[in-house]
């Protein structure tokens, strides 16, 4: 009796045993299984899977490019597409390169058209992962017209340029200019400085004569992206898929550091974010002048719900240089993306579906929000901007800037936006000087390179 | 245990007027703990963003604000909220069936029978629960990639109707609450096993059944991650997936989407109450098992 | 049955069982019936537990391709620069929440159940488990307007408290505590729902007759409820310890309300989302499961032998 069971019993347990280690070794198996298929390039640059011109497209986009999606079936009611919409892979959520890298890992199931809302996702996608084959397609090898290419706002396509190549197409652009109120300006006596000095100056005139205006704010993640980028500071130099060069301690750093600093203390550029309710409490009306990407036109100042300021008075001037610069540079926070899938089995629809969402007057210049990253476009954009007699002066300098975007801050894996808001606004937040912190923003850039393997130098 | 002496008893009787006192003071400062941001949140849907920041947190808004939002809300992406409200039912709804199943008589089992693998079932299982999620995704979508149900509901409802935390709950309830010498008494009366079980443990367990029923249905309607990472299409979404759209849309957490289309802050008030009412409402509907306690009549002889 | 005192009538129980095991000859229910009802479990066990257990403990060891990689993850994963911030924004908010939990949730438990008015009962306990609703992307709202002094509707509270500004109140100092107010916030309801059944599970003949022995509320709960509650408490120690590891919902939250000010690496739960999302690498990740595993493990030991919760009575 006891023996039977004893027997049963190991039986039994073992047998747990074994079905464990089958089902491990069985998973296992399945991440060595490779996805097959040639591996040789086509004739566009990269290996394509077997083509197929009638089948349906996936296409991702988020909310706010769903009506992209709606204007290419209405222009396009032959090329059969299935919409599905995501987040868009917006802030720090990475949904975009989590569900690529489990479709590799699988080996199927990826879409053909991929919106992204960031604009360093060709860091990763352009490169092979573990052996599998890039997401990202070629795009400058022929599957895109050369013609279409040169079109985009010089620049524009920077940030989709990896080892010389081009992997995406831009969807807009967000340069940073100067907005600045002129009705509020002239009101005050002030006139709109043509330099960073300048700038500083007038910020620490502000706070003498009429304490409690603003002339910008810093207490957002792309602070550095509006500051620092513009001063040419080399805090992420990307020079290659996996190498950065950060140098801090220069003096464009500084200098951009020391202004910071400056009109912190004097409380005229204080460490607000520009989307809280603190902000919009304290400042509404207050608003001189704000350093800042093209978005905020519509985000801050022409929006109800924050600074609603009433037509005729805002205005902008091109970026502004440092004193000796010949030329002005500026930075760039933000603009979206369009990948077509190396995996594609359509890849004539396609191309066809970026190309339209990038460059047609359909979406671009009548429904699109954002700058569009596409000359011509942004032509007419910025016409349909100034008719709307919203603006107090011409909206050039816009255009000008859009092509004036430093590229000595590349577009790496990492986010400089979260390096910033981790280590340096709490320290700004507990009462340290930028100046001082150059160092330490040093350190935590070059760690976060080093564990997203980047070789720092 | 030691009996009460005399001595105590002379004392000063605690559960007078001080002690209600202090028990009162603790119950109110939780209740307002609790309610506070909620009634905030309840406030928000009928604000405009704008009043939301600038009027008092208690200020009622307006009937024109709430029916604002209540549109925007259900026009988001043409409807989108209301596809998703009914995804997470269907899988919420199909994995507490399939947890009930599974999980009651295994807990039964584990705590009022005897079988060889019983204890190491029991640490497994702890050890299994102890897991970060994290570790265990990428294996079960291989998983279920090899058997080809990804995109399908069943990828999402046979990993969800994994309950370990309610057979645990069941197993507890089990053997502190069920006295063994009741089951004993039916099995000498000439009940089987299956009977043992259907006749006597269940009818005693519809306090746990209300119970996982209830952690269950929360558990798997709130689950992101799962749900994230098994459904490609935005159609098959749950509440909790969708939602991070709507996150993405809203300019003060995705500040690149910010123009006069984007979701207001007050919609997303609205949308957060409209995820949390079918939660709210199981939940008072499992309350009424919850007060019925067992009584231990059973063994009156 | 007569009126015994309690400490006897449970030591009576016992008695009956083991005699009546006696009597029977061989342990109650050690039938088939037993492997019968666990199987559907043991199988779901093993479909979603065990095998991507195993699957990860292999990750753990070895490298992207697929070859052996001894301990080099644990290395790379122990010395990379936030790990061991991690662990201590871990360890602080686990002691703060831990106790905070255990304390209050008992605590509350109490004082409800002893309440006579039944819609008051009811009610606190609707009240209580209100906030346990909200999970995730839903309260990110929420915490951001309430963390926020100037809109807040505690916006007093924390101005009294020295705060001004948003980023005042989530400098690093302040944030084991926050969170800690945040999962207490949404996870203490349903404890004391558990709480809650498991005291009405509890004899109320016990009670009475101590109640007519003199017994006041406070020495009932200490002597009677807790006692029987203890398989209960262990329960809810080792689930809040296990989850207070895994910190990982409150983090993500914040640092999605507040544009990543709070960082999304501030866990070693969050670390290794971000191994295995951002960096692609899940050897990474599966390591630092294993480790967090580990730990969990050691520690919920202790509720488990003192908690008793494998006995049965």
């Amino acid at each position: 009796m006891v023996g039977i069971h004893t027997v049963v019993r190991s039986r039994r347990r073992s047998v747990l045993a074994v079905s464990a280690l089958g089902a491990a070794t069985a998973l296992l198996a399945l991440t060595g299984c490779s996805t097959g298929g040639s591996s040789a390039n086509g004739s566009y640059g990269f290996p394509e899977a077997k083509q197929d011109t009638s089948s349906t497209i996936t296409v991702w986009v988020d909310a706010d490019r769903q009506a992209a999606a709606k204007a290419f079936e209405k222009a396009h009611p032959d090329t059969k597409i299935k919409v599905v919409t995501y987040d868009g892979s917006a802030n720090g959520s990475n949904s975009f390169r989590t569900k690529i890298q489990l479709f590799d890992r699988a080996g199927s199931g990826w879409p053909d058209v991929v919106f992204s809302s960031q604009n360093n996702d060709a860091s990763w996608a352009s490169q092979k992962t573990n052996g599998k084959q890039a997401f990202a397609a070629v795009l400058d090898k022929g599957l895109v017209p050369k013609d279409t290419l040169s079109n985009f706002t010089p620049g524009a396509l920077n940030p989709c340029t990896v080892s010389g190549q081009v992997y995406c197409l831009r969807n807009d652009l967000a340069q940073v200019v100067l907005w600045y109120n002129k009705s509020l300006m002239d009101q005050l006596g002030y006139t709109v400085p043509t330099t960073w000095e300048e700038y500083q100056a007038l910020g620490q005139k502000v706070a003498k004569e009429h304490p409690g205006y603003i002339v910008g704010t810093q207490g957002d993640a792309w602070t550095p992206e509006v500051f620092m980028w513009g001063s040419k500071c080399e805090a992420n130099n990307i020079t290659g898929p996996a190498s950065v060069t950060v140098k801090t301690d220069s003096t464009e750093c500084k200098r951009a550091a020391t202004l910071l600093d400056t009109l912190r203390g004097d409380g005229t550029v204080p460490n607000v974010s520009v989307f809280t309710p603190e902000f919009v409490k304290n400042y509404t009306g207050k608003v001189l002048m704000m350093p800042g990407p093209a978005w905020y036109a519509g985000a801050i100042f022409n929006n109800a719900q924050s600074l609603n300021v009433p037509a005729g008075q805002l205005a902008v001037a091109a970026p502004l240089p440092w004193k000796g610069e010949d030329k002005a540079v500026t930075g760039n926070v933000g603009g979206g993306t369009w990948f077509i899938s190396s995996h594609s089995k359509n890849l004539k629809a396609a191309e066809q579906f970026a190309q339209f969402v990038t460059t047609a007057d359909d979406y671009q210049v009548n429904v699109a929000p954002g700058y569009p990253a596409y000359a011509p476009a942004a032509q007419k954009w910025i016409a349909k901007q100034d008719a709307s007699k919203y603006y107090a002066t011409p909206l050039q300098p816009i255009v000008t800037a859009a092509s004036q975007v430093w590229d000595g801050w590349g577009y790496g894996l990492f986010s400089q936006e979260a390096v910033w808001a981790k280590t340096m606004t709490p320290a700004i937040t507990g009462g340290k000087n930028i100046a001082d912190l150059l160092p330490t923003w040093q350190q935590a850039i070059e760690n976060q390179a080093k564990v997203n393997g980047y070789k720092v130098n | 245990m030691t009996t009460l002496s005399q001595q105590r008893r002379q004392r000063v009787n605690l559960g007078g007027w001080s002690g209600r006192a202090i028990g009162g003071v603790i119950l109110l400062v939780f209740v307002l703990f609790f309610v506070i941001p909620i009634v905030w949140l309840l406030l928000a849907v009928t604000k405009s963003s704008k009043a939301l920041i600038l009027d008092n947190p208690f200020a009622l808004g307006s009937w024109a604000d709430f029916t604002a939002n209540w549109n925007q809300l259900f026009g988001f992406q043409d409807g989108a909220v209301t596809t998703w409200i009914g995804n997470s039912a269907l899988y919420s709804v199909g994995a507490l069936v399939i947890t009930l199943l599974v999980s009651i008589p295994a807990g039964y089992a584990l705590a009022l029978t005897e079988f060889r693998l019983r204890k190491a079932l029991l640490v497994l299982t702890l050890v299994v629960m102890l897991i970060p999620s994290t570790a265990l995704v990428l294996p079960i979508f291989l998983e279920l990639n090899t058997v080809g149900l990804i995109g399908s509901p069943l990828s999402v409802i046979l990993p969800m109707s994994f309950f370990p935390f309610g057979v645990y709950l069941t197993y507890i309830y089990f053997s502190t609450s069920v006295p063994r010498d009741l089951l004993a008494a039916a099995r000498i009366d000439g009940c089987s096993e299956f009977q043992v079980f259907t006749r006597i443990a269940l009818p005693l367990a519809a306090p746990i059944v209300a119970l996982v029923a209830f952690f269950s249905f929360v558990q798997n309607w709130n689950n992101f991650f799962l749900p994230f990472v098994m459904l490609p299409s935005s159609d098959g979404y749950p509440v909790q997936v969708g939602l991070t759209s709507l996150l993405a849309s809203t300019p003060a957490f995705n500040p690149s989407s910010a123009g006069s289309d984007s979701v207001q802050l007050p919609t997303l008030a609205l949308a957060t109450i409209v995820s949390i009412l079918p939660v709210l409402i199981v939940f008072l509907f499992s309350q009424r098992f919850l007060v019925t306690g067992m009584t231990a009549g059973g063994t009156k002889e | 049955m007569t009126l015994a005192r309690p400490s006897d009538q449970l030591t009576a129980g016992a008695h009956q069982r083991r005699r009546s095991a006696a009597r029977e000859g061989r342990a109650p229910g050690r039938t088939p019936i037993g492997y019968l009802f666990v199987s559907l479990y043991a199988l779901l066990t093993l479909a979603f537990g065990i095998a991507p257990a195993v699957y990860s403990v292999v990750l753990a060891f070895t490298t992207a391709d697929g070859g052996f990689a001894g301990f080099d993850n644990f290395v790379k994963v122990v010395t990379d620069f936030r790990f061991w911030p991690a662990v201590e924004h871990v360890v602080a908010y686990l002691v703060i929440w831990l106790i905070g939990l255990l304390v209050f949730v008992v605590a509350l438990a109490l004082i409800v159940h002893a309440l006579r008015v039944r819609w008051a009962s009811t009610s606190l306990r609707f009240i209580y488990y209100l906030p346990g609703a909200l999970a995730g992307a839903s309260s990110v709202l929420l915490w951001l307007f309430v963390l926020d002094p100037t809109a807040s509707p505690v916006g007093g509270l924390l101005r009294a408290m020295g705060f001004n500004s948003f980023v005042q109140v989530i400098q690093p100092g302040n944030l084991p505590v926050i969170f800690a107010v945040i999962a207490f916030w949404t996870g203490a309801g349903g404890w004391i729902v558990i709480m809650y059944g498991a005291l009405n599970n509890i004899s109320t003949e016990v009670i009475e007759a101590a109640r007519i022995d003199g017994a006041n509320a406070v020495q009932i709960a200490w002597s009677i409820q807790l006692p029987m509650l203890r398989k209960w408490i262990a329960y809810m120690g080792v689930m809040s310890l296990a989850a207070g590891t895994q910190l990982f919902v409150e983090p993500q939250l914040l640092s999605q309300a507040s544009n990543a000010i709070v960082p999304n690496d501030y866990s070693l739960n969050q670390l290794a989302y971000q191994y295995a999302f951002q960096q692609n690498d899940f050897n990474g990740a599966a390591a630092i499961s294993l480790l967090l595993l580990v730990v969990a493990l050691l520690l919920s030991w202790v509720f488990v032998t003192r908690g008793g919760l494998f006995e049965r009575e």
